[in-house]
């Protein structure tokens, strides 16, 4: 095996400071900002029995309010869970396959939004 | 429950370490051997065991270790005294670093029962039964507790932990005003030890690009000198995915610092600057 | 012949602690939302295509795994909330001494743990 003998200086910049990071940290912020209000209006509404038969769901989700804030949940809560996946994979994956899981996680999160938008709108518009 | 201050010893006997064999996942050059066990000396009645990691490069073998019986009734207060007792009683093999035996100069910071402190300034009494002594955490080892710093003093020098100023030097000093010089008060008095670096779990999984909290304190304690005129370039160098923003607040720094110092709290600043400067 | 130098043990011998375990529950419980967020698109894909495919998805749910997965799933919530705030706190760059740390950590973990059997034991359904 052998062995790089990489002067500490040299390992330690790297290729330089890539210029971004700062955006990403702030969307996490202000997504999960947003998310605290949706996510326990969603919990209580859940508990309250909004969703409890087929005919209940289709009832609650009629009120342009309660789809808006679904719609609204969904977008956070994708939004949020790429950006922490996206640092996990980050994380632990040292890699290049690391911007394989970014980029199938970026996808993922976003099919996940538009399908969940998607049958949102569905049911809302259900006679 | 409750930590006021970073000197204060885990009150808990457990977990000391998470219950998994000492060797998961570790690297096959790095896996620890049970090493040798000296015996107590004779006519010692208060007797402390110390179970210390060991690595001769000169040798073939890996990593082992040993255990040492010290008579406490013989050696001063501190794990260092017990070091040092050990080397000159005991094996004057074992090697570790010291200099001002009162905890300024950062140079015997070592893992001692699962957590970064400095040897002069932790007592023998406050120590587990039997003592954990390793090197500093995820460095490389020259020997014994001697870990090897480069990587994080190269990652130090990077940041360029001088006065940026086009500004001549006056006559006599850059002046301050003694509000302009508390904004130091926290972050100058930082010894180097390096056991908040080597304590972050971010630094352990991506200590190459991470820079690691004892380099971003120093990182702010030269944004926030009001004498310093690069503050846009140190924050340029920081725009990165990885060298700041590895940071997710994990706190095992604030916990371990053995000046009760606040690298979480000097990052969390750095980062409202980055925000900032962005609106 | 020079061997390479051995690495000192990190994650094997380092003490876990409050600081530390907390953190790491903070991403476990941010996967496995991750994991009830896609949940929450099938449930509701569920729900767009009928009463009989929604009941279906209904009965998986309140079956016995299905509660169990929708109790972890619901302190997951409300653990990630609460010491989401927290971070928030942090990220305004206040409650930095330790005292505040440690506090603010078992005031989130009894905070969550309340919550979600709160939570649970008015929604009997």
């Amino acid at each position: 095996m052998t062995i790089r003998h990489i002067p500490p200086f040299a390992r330690a910049r790297g290729l330089g400071a890539a210029g971004h990071g700062t955006a990403h940290w702030w969307a996490q912020r202000v997504s999960a900002a947003g998310l605290v209000p949706l996510v326990l209006w969603f919990a209580l509404a859940l508990a309250g029995g909004a969703a409890a038969d087929h005919a209940k769901l289709v009832a609650w989700l009629a009120a342009p309010l309660n789809s808006g804030l679904m719609i609204l949940l969904l977008m956070a809560g994708f939004h949020h869970a790429a950006l922490g996946l996206q640092v996990l994979a980050e994380d632990y994956i040292h890699s290049g396959a690391r911007f394989v899981a970014v980029a199938a996680i970026q996808l993922a999160c976003f099919a996940g939004a538009v399908f969940g938008i998607a049958s949102v709108l569905r049911v809302a518009l259900m006679p | 429950m409750i930590v006021d201050r970073s000197d204060e010893v885990p009150r808990l006997k457990w977990p000391r370490r998470f219950p998994v064999p000492r060797n998961l996942g570790v690297a096959v050059h790095s896996r620890i051997a049970e090493g040798k066990s000296w015996p107590a000396p004779e006519g010692a009645t208060r007797i402390a065991t110390l179970r210390i990691y060991r690595f001769d490069p000169d040798g073939m073998a890996g990593p082992r270790l040993d255990t040492f019986r010290v008579d406490l009734d013989d050696c001063g207060p501190m794990l260092l005294d017990a070091l040092i007792w050990i080397k000159s009683r005991i094996d004057p093999t074992l090697t570790f670093r010291h200099s001002c035996r009162e905890g300024v100069c950062g140079s015997c910071a070592m893992t001692i029962d699962g957590t970064n402190w400095t040897a002069c300034t932790r007592a023998m009494a406050d120590l587990a039964q039997p003592a954990m002594i390793f090197p500093l955490a995820n460095l490389p080892v020259i020997k014994d507790l001697v870990p090897d710093q480069s990587h994080l003093f190269a990652q130090y020098e990077m940041i360029e932990p001088w006065l940026h100023a086009e500004t001549p030097a006056p006559e006599r000093e850059r002046l301050q005003s003694p509000r302009e010089r508390a904004a130091l008060d926290g972050y100058y008095e930082c010894i180097l030890c390096f056991c908040c670096t080597s304590g972050c779990p971010s630094h352990w999984w991506n200590g190459d690009r991470f820079l690691g909290p004892a380099t971003l304190l120093q990182a702010w304690r030269w944004l926030a000198d009001s004498r310093d005129e690069g503050r846009g370039e140190r924050l340029d160098a920081l725009e990165d995915p990885f060298r700041l923003y590895r940071c997710h607040t994990i706190l095992n720094c604030t916990r371990t610092c053995p000046r009760g110092l606040n690298p979480g709290r000097a990052i969390a600043e750095i980062k409202k600057k980055m925000i900032e400067r962005q609106g | 012949m020079s061997h390479r130098r051995p690495k000192s043990p990190n994650m094997q011998n380092y003490r876990p602690q409050l600081t530390s375990v907390l953190s790491f529950g903070h991403r476990l419980s941010g996967v496995a939302l991750s994991l009830g967020a896609f949940g929450l698109a099938g449930w509701l894909m569920a729900g767009a295509s009928g009463q009989d495919a929604f009941g279906s998805a209904q009965a998986l749910l309140l079956s016995v795994p299905g509660r169990i997965a929708l109790f972890l799933v619901t302190l997951a919530l409300f653990y990630h909330l609460c010491n989401g705030v927290r971070h928030l706190v942090w990220d305004s760059g206040r409650g930095f001494e330790l005292r505040a740390i440690y506090a603010g950590g078992w005031t989130v973990v009894g905070t969550s743990l309340i919550l979600a059997l709160a939570l649970w034991t008015w929604w009997p359904a």
